[in-house]
């Protein structure tokens, strides 16, 4: 046969064709109104800069994770069944639209080699995999039933709707190719199965019947399931493309908005318009998938914050007449998810955001309502209350420490910045590190380093103030700011540009934050800067320990700035055994429990995001604990001492552990 | 020196605790035999002769206070009387214990005698015809020494840490003070509630056990209780425990918290910030359980254990219900 | 009612003990040494006054006394709602000087329009004399209740104070005016500003007076005139001579912990 003229006729059986262009309009108008809407409530929100800037990076991006689907894959089974249903639905529509131009436009595209291969053999296996893929999805949601799911009437519905989709599409195929004894049906083979299996039982003149009806059934089904889709969550191909394209291109630690207090009408979020269009347009991109929510570590240890029913519980509000019939007492509170007490549980730790497969910001949302709660309405946990007392009174929240932050210094001889003009970094301590007494060794590990690889490196000693993290993760922007501009002044005052901190809390708020308030600093995390005076040869490893460690990753240095190979690099060298990851490591960490002042608050006994982390590393054969952050060596330290029983295991901080196996030039 | 005067008022208005009127009594005592003066103690009577003839062994006169109208309430009444007594007796000091009372008296006493007055005296001395006493200042931080300017010098003690009176050969003389006059009581008296607890004010207490942030959470607390009733003493806490509200805040020693000079006290978890210690640095002995062998809390301890509270309470409650059987 | 609160700026007790330094005299601390906080229980006192005005309206006037610097303790004290701010600059240095002290409030107070309410903290976390509120009551001859830690206002010219003492509580009927001075409970925990009021209150006046305003010597806060007079100031070193118990077992070393216990409590 000449595979030139393969082709088949369209409309075949079919009279009044024409219907189906007439029905096309109101459908089409349904669903346009139905964007409309949600367009239009979107316009609602705020404006925000940095959205649609850089549209080489957002089209990679969209390429990324819409199209291939990328960090969606990042779950197995729902990836494969996800990626399975969407490149099945796209290629369909694909050849719909070829039937279109060929039939409506006269382009004569669906002939020949391009017919067979891709209108009929390819089209036809995707349809399968599609069909596959509703199949696990309705596996999953009507057998495995895991918790993180909405097990609405309109999820099963819309799975529903695409199985009979499908599954009509493979008998029109299969009815017309055997009775009309299509030549080229064997390149459909699923419909040619289906056609030939159906000769079995009915003869060609009733198929040719059932062909008729269930063509408009068909056509029925699809142009309803166009026109319902933009009032459901299946808007998410439209909805979700737009949020990944908006994406937040900086870090995660780069995510939470200044806020200009000499305009500011409203500190905070508590009515949807105080939102911005982006976090507005987050909402309706959610797909209901619950990554976050199982990401997230204060909900696994029992709490009940939940990200993904903070987003669907605004979503529903926004939905609400557009948002216009929002509650009179404003959002927090409005709903169980949306309870202030939930709101103060988030350990800040960007887990949800990481999870989420179309890149909404479930953090910032939750930060924005912190901060209508504490600057709006000054009504917060009281021990993040004492956390903020302290830090107005005597810049750091540790209040009733004993400790100066002079007291690591102690006879080191470190110069203050104000007397080391020639110094190439400052090493910034941080409240977290000088102040609690068991940190204190890790920063002298530190300046131990520096001294051996002969560093001239200054400190602030008691100009230092806290960086700000722990003021702005609580909601108080307003102490942040003015945290953040005092050291700011101090640092311009000193001339500092660089950097080295061992709190992966002030290297976020060094390396994203401050440039926000104009203040860039190139600013290392200390596992970066050693890294590096490894690699220059003026650290050696010399007395490497037989220490099997893990690492444990902090959030704010690996989740919001995606550094995660430095310590590894960095630990590698201080033990001849080779190190243990832990199940969930790098930008998959577990939160320790401490961070968004959370290391302030008394958790209760049943319900601490460091057991729950502890546990886990007692589960694995380490000896020892990297630590890289001091929230997380006290909440580790004491994590793993509540859980350790007989095992014995360490917490140590990185430059503790490099210090040990170290030695340089220079005598310390 | 200054014109000689002639007596030290020892003012035992509101006794609360017999180690706190005999702390007193001392207190006012060897003032007195420093500066070379009677010493007069004044009292509630007569209902008590017996205690009466016990205070007249520390003092060269007593002065039993006559008057329907005495009682704790009246701050006014008693104001009043040692306003009176005061004029009368022309005395270099007069000397009050740490009751509330006698506390919220002493800035009032001193400024209707035209003296100088001051609270929480630790030692008390004279010295240059002057008056002088040593208090904790700053947290902890610091000791002052300080000099009262004005005569008479009104003077609350720590009574329950001083050392009790010297018993004198021949009793003192006692006599009766008739106060008759009922000054107009502007402040009345509505309503009095004595707390559920049992046992001593903390302030008297002979032994208290007490927790800080260390011990992790609220149920530690209760099992602070159960040492505390094996060994008929009251339970304490840090302010930090307070705040976090493991513990209610009348538990709270230290610096704005309850100030206590027991036998024992037994700090569990308290790491010891000066302003802890403030409160607790009369006590006889000081000994603290702790995982931090470095915490400054061992600095003002006799005896310390390097331990984990936790796995420490209960075999320890065991034993000394067993010891103390 | 008019209420008025005396807020004492102070030196944060809660100075590390490596940070405190005394000041060259050695008769107070440096005052560079930490930072520069509101006295807690001035706070508690304030808290107090605010939840009265909350429950029964009224006005409520901060006063406060010391160098510039406490203007920041003022400007607190308007984030947290009070209405007015009175300041009496005195540069004199941070001496314990109740005495006079409370004299400079007192001819302060003859400054304002009629109170109702005077309160202050019962003692201050430097010097903490525990005098200012029983002597200023003197100097104003008005009633005096220390220890308060709850007010309630009872018809128009009486109020309800409820005084700690010893062993539990007492309340008591004054008549306005009345001086008390405050002290901590679970109920007057400072609160928190809102950053709103925090903002307005940085663009509110301040009443200032020297205490030449005040018809008041300028050698009152001279030390050889004060009635009490710090003549020496020393950092006590801790003796450090803790017996830390030791035993080759856990078990041992509790025993041992017990018997050192148990022989205390014999005593006893």
């Amino acid at each position: 046969m000449n595979t030139g003229e393969a082709t088949r006729e369209v409309f075949w059986n079919i009279s009044h064709g024409w219907i189906m262009y007439v029905l096309l309009l109101p459908t089409m108008a349904i669903a346009a109104y139905g964007i409309w809407r949600r367009f239009r409530s979107w316009r609602r929100g705020l404006p925000v800069a940095g959205r649609l800037d850089r549209p080489g990076e957002r089209l990679l991006h969209l390429w990324n994770h819409a199209l291939l689907q990328r960090h969606t894959m990042r779950e197995r089974y729902s990836g494969i069944f996800h990626a399975m249903i969407f490149w099945g639905f796209i290629t369909l529509t694909i050849a719909t639209t070829v039937v279109m131009l060929d039939h409506d436009f006269g382009l004569p595209i669906m002939r020949g080699r391009f017919y067979l291969y891709f209108q009929s053999f390819f089209v036809d296996l995707l349809g399968l995999l599609a069909l596959i893929g509703v199949a696990m999805a309705g596996f999953r949601r009507w057998k495995t039933k895991p918790v993180k799911l909405v097990y609405s009437d309109e999820a099963s519905w819309i799975l529903i709707l695409a199985a009979v989709i499908l599954a009509t599409g493979f008998f029109l195929e299969g009815w017309r190719i055997v009775v009309t004894a299509d030549p080229w049906g064997t390149w459909s083979p699923v419909g040619y199965a289906t056609g030939f299996l159906s000769a079995k039982f009915f003869s060609l003149d009733t198929l040719t019947a059932l062909h008729r009806w269930c063509w408009w059934f068909h056509l029925i089904l699809v142009f309803g399931f166009l026109a319902w889709a933009p009032f459901t969550k299946m808007l998410h191909p439209l909805t979700s493309a737009l949020n990944i394209y908006a994406a937040n291109l900086q870090p995660a630690g780069a995510s939470l908005k200044t806020v200009d207090f000499e305009k500011a009408e409203n500190f905070g979020v508590n009515r949807l318009d105080q939102f911005t269009w982006k976090d507005l347009l987050d909402l309706d991109a959610c797909t209901e998938c619950g990554r976050c929510t199982e990401a997230c570590p204060a909900h696994a240890v029992g709490k009940s914050l939940s990200p993904r029913d903070i987003i669907l519980d605004l979503r529903d509000t926004l939905h609400r007449k557009g948002g216009r019939n929002e509650p009179d007492t404003g959002l927090i509170g409005s709903t169980d998810a949306l309870r202030p007490e939930r709101l103060f549980e988030c350990t800040s730790c960007a887990a949800c955001v990481d999870a989420c497969p179309v890149s909404i910001e479930q953090l910032p949302k939750i930060v924005d309502m912190r901060r209508h709660k504490v600057m709006e309405e000054a009504d917060f946990p009281e021990t993040m209350q004492q956390a903020i007392s302290s830090l107005e009174k005597r810049k750091h929240p540790f209040a009733g420490t004993e400790s100066s932050r002079t007291d690591w210094m102690r006879e080191l001889n470190l110069p203050h910045a104000s007397e080391a003009q020639d110094a190439e970094v400052l090493v910034w301590a941080g409240c977290g590190t000088s102040l609690v007494k068991r940190n204190q060794k890790s920063i002298r590990s530190l300046a131990e380093l520096l001294k051996k690889a002969g560093v001239k490196f200054a400190v602030l000693g008691r100009d230092e103030k806290c960086s700000g993290d722990v003021a702005r993760r609580i909601g108080n922007e307003f102490l942040f700011e003015s945290l953040a501009k005092e050291n700011i002044e101090t640092l311009k005052k000193f001339n500092v540009r660089r950097v080295i901190t061992s709190c992966p809390h002030c290297f976020n708020t060094f390396r994203n934050e401050y440039p926000q308030l104009g203040a860039p600093f190139e600013t290392f995390h200390h596992s970066q800067f050693l890294g590096e005076l490894i690699k220059a040869g003026r650290l050696k490893i010399t007395a490497a320990s037989e220490r099997r460690i893990a690492f444990h990753d902090p959030c704010y240095l690996s989740r919001h700035n995606g550094v995660t190979e430095e310590p590894r690099a960095l630990l590698q060298n201080t033990s001849r055994n080779s190190m243990r990851e832990l199940p969930r490591n790098r930008r998959n960490s577990f939160c320790c429990g401490g961070g968004g002042g959370m290391s302030f608050v008394d958790e209760p006994p049943d319900k601490r995001v460091n057991r729950e982390r502890a546990e886990e590393i007692l589960a694995t054969d380490a000896d020892t604990l990297a630590v890289g952050c001091p929230f997380c060596t006290t909440m580790m330290e004491d994590g793993i001492n509540a859980a350790k029983g007989d095992r014995g295991i360490e917490v140590k901080e990185l430059a503790e552990l490099l210090n040990e196996a170290t030695s340089g030039p220079n005598p310390i | 020196m200054s014109e000689p005067v002639s007596t030290v008022i020892t003012a035992l208005i509101s006794p609360t605790q017999e180690r706190a009127s005999a702390g007193l009594m001392g207190a006012g005592q060897r003032l007195s035999e420093t500066v070379g003066a009677e010493h007069v103690v004044v009292a509630c009577g007569p209902e008590d002769s017996e205690s009466a003839s016990g205070l007249a062994h520390g003092a060269d006169r007593v002065l039993l206070v006559r008057s329907p109208a005495l009682v704790r309430d009246r701050q006014e009444v008693w104001l009043q009387c040692l306003t009176r007594m005061g004029s009368e007796l022309n005395p270099a000091a007069i000397v009050l214990g740490n009751d509330a009372l006698s506390q919220e008296i002493t800035p009032r006493l001193a400024h209707r005698l035209g003296g100088a007055s001051i609270g929480d005296a630790q030692t008390l001395t004279a010295e240059e015809g002057h008056i002088s006493i040593t208090r904790s200042v700053y947290g902890g931080k610091a000791m002052a020494k300080v000099k009262l300017q004005g005569t008479p010098a009104v003077v609350w003690v720590r009574a329950p840490s001083m050392d009790p009176a010297r018993g004198r050969a021949t009793p003192g003389q006692i006599e009766e003070w008739d106060f008759a006059t009922e000054p107009e009581m502007k402040i009345q008296l509505l309503e009095t509630q004595m707390d559920a607890g049992e046992g001593d004010r903390l302030e008297d207490a002979r032994i208290i056990v007490s927790g800080g942030r260390g011990l992790g959470g609220p149920e530690p607390f209760e099992k602070l209780k159960e040492l505390a009733k094996v060994l008929k003493g009251q339970t304490a806490a840090s302010r930090a425990a307070c705040d976090l509200g493991w513990a209610p805040h009348s538990w709270q020693v230290g610096q704005t918290g309850k100030k206590v000079a027991p036998q024992l006290y037994l700090a569990s978890g308290i790491s010891g910030a000066s302003q802890h210690i403030m409160g607790i640095a009369d006590s006889k002995a000081i000994a603290a359980i702790n995982t931090d062998p470095n915490a400054p809390i061992f600095k003002h301890c006799q005896f310390g254990l390097v331990e984990d509270f936790h796995q420490v309470i209960g075999p320890l409650q065991e034993k000394l219900a067993e010891l103390l059987a | 009612m008019n209420i008025l609160v005396c807020l004492k700026q102070i030196l944060d007790p809660e100075v590390p003990a490596r940070d405190f330094s005394l000041a060259r005299s050695h008769l107070q601390a440096d005052p560079t040494c930490a930072d520069l906080v509101t006295n807690i229980f001035c706070e508690n006192a304030l808290e107090t006054a605010l939840q009265l005005r909350d429950r029964h309206g009224g006005r409520i006037s901060i006063l406060s006394l010391g160098p510039a610097s406490v203007e920041d303790t003022l400007r607190k004290g308007l984030a947290m709602q009070a209405d007015a701010a009175f300041m009496i600059l005195n540069d004199t240095g941070h001496l314990p000087d109740s005495a006079a002290t409370a004299k400079a409030l007192a001819a302060a107070i003859g400054k304002l329009d009629r109170l109702d309410l005077i309160l202050t903290g019962h003692e201050s976390g430097d010097w903490g004399a525990g005098q200012t509120g029983g002597l200023l009551a003197e100097e104003l001859g008005l009633p005096f209740i220390a220890f308060v830690d709850e007010i309630e206002e009872t018809g128009p010219d009486r109020l309800i104070l409820r005084q700690q003492n010893d062993s539990g509580w007492q309340k008591f009927s004054a008549p306005m005016p009345v001086v008390a001075s405050i002290t901590n409970s679970d109920h007057n925990l400072p609160r928190i500003p809102k950053i709103r009021d925090i903002i307005l209150a940085n663009r509110k006046p301040i009443t200032s007076w020297s205490l030449g305003d005040l018809e008041l010597s300028p050698d009152l806060f001279l030390p050889e005139h004060l009635l009490v007079r710090v003549t020496e100031l020393t950092i006590p070193q801790a003796k450090g001579d803790c017996a830390f118990i030791e035993g080759a077992t856990k078990e041992e070393k509790i025993g041992k912990l017990a018997e050192k216990i148990a022989a205390i409590a014999r005593s006893i």
